[in-house]
């Protein structure tokens, strides 16, 4: 068991993480995230669909970081762009200036479309899956992850000469 | 663009932005592809959309899966261990092989004291049958010694990964030390 749980946290554990710091914009408190996230699939583990054990963590990591927004700032919807700070995977060592302009671009995007972007486009998860994550429907998927990229292609628009 | 063929409401658009996505994610099939590159053909707009979300998808790969921070790698390894008895864990399992080797090791060196040891009498000193003891009693020791050469480095490992480099190299290095000052090595 321990040897499986050891193969989920190499496959998975990128996937979180980066999950985990889009969201919450914070390297420190993305690992705790992430690691809360896992403590919880390691204590389910016996309990969960060795199929949907992707989605399952990705959902549990996501709702995690939803509740650390929400204590942070209970009085607003988590939803206000913050700004990125200047350590972890948003900033760093960026493969290109398109590539940092569009991490800050999906950073600074409302819940859930930066879920959403971040699960199909970045991560690269099939729409079934999202849905699975987000707790959204499918069609209810499509829509905003559609709406979510008219927002980054106008400011992508903005930027290209 | 004129105004027979821009997007009269919000479902209109709606409906628009659906067909690039789909567009693009593959989905459509050979009749509606045509069908949407023709309006694009006669509504400057939409062939701008359809370019922009191209663009985008093609940026996105820039945006790539980040590694996660070496930091968190340790923390979701320890998470099994975590779960186990204190006395179960990997580090007081070593912890405990080792203090009877040292106990051992050091009752050995004693008993090696020149006081206890015979003092030859004559150059040769002892009979070939005490020789023959002796030469055994250091192999034994050299097997003994390395395998507590190689709990101290497995130790270390396991202290290293747990608290870090300094306290391992402490720890390791006291076992070294003493062996050492010891003259055994």
């Amino acid at each position: 068991m321990s040897r499986e749980y050891r193969q989920w946290v190499v496959e998975y554990q990128d996937q979180a993480w980066t999950l985990a710091r889009y969201i919450l914009k914070d390297a420190s408190e993305a690992e705790d995230a992430t690691q809360e996230a896992f403590v919880k699939l390691w204590n389910n583990r016996n309990a969960i669909d060795r199929d949907r054990i992707k989605p399952w963590l990705m959902r549990v990591t996501r709702n995690h970081c939803l509740d650390r927004l929400r204590r942070r700032r209970p009085e607003q919807e988590f939803v206000e762009y913050q700004g990125v700070d200047n350590d972890g995977p948003l900033r760093g060592a960026e493969q290109s200036e398109l590539g940092a302009f569009l991490k800050s671009a999906i950073a600074a995007l409302k819940e859930p479309y930066r879920t959403l972007v971040v699960l199909r486009d970045v991560q690269q998860h099939s729409y079934e899956e999202v849905a699975g994550v987000t707790e959204l429907s499918l069609s209810q998927v499509k829509v905003y992850l559609h709406r979510a990229r008219k927002q980054l292609r106008e400011q992508l628009a903005e930027v290209r000469p | 663009m004129t105004d027979n063929n821009s997007p009269k409401n919000e479902h209109d658009r709606n409906h628009r932005e659906e067909q690039i996505n789909a567009l693009l994610e593959g989905e459509l099939d050979h009749d509606e592809s045509e069908a949407l590159k023709s309006a694009a053909n006669r509504d400057q707009e939409l062939a701008s959309a359809i370019v922009e979300a191209y663009q985008l998808q093609r940026a996105m790969e820039n945006v790539q899966l980040e590694k996660a921070p070496q930091s968190l790698r340790r923390r979701l390894k320890k998470i099994p261990q975590q779960d186990r008895p204190v006395f179960f864990q990997p580090r007081w399992a070593m912890a405990f092989a080792v203090v009877p080797l040292v106990i051992v090791s050091v009752l050995v060196l004693r008993s090696m004291e020149p006081s206890d040891i015979q003092v030859p009498t004559s150059s040769t000193g002892f009979s070939s049958a005490e020789m023959v003891m002796i030469e055994q009693a250091r192999a034994d020791l050299a097997v003994a010694f390395a395998y507590i050469d190689q709990v101290g480095v497995s130790t270390s490992l396991l202290i290293e990964a747990e608290i870090g480099g300094e306290m391992s190299d402490a720890v390791a290095g006291s076992i070294f030390r003493t062996i050492q000052g010891k003259k055994l090595l």
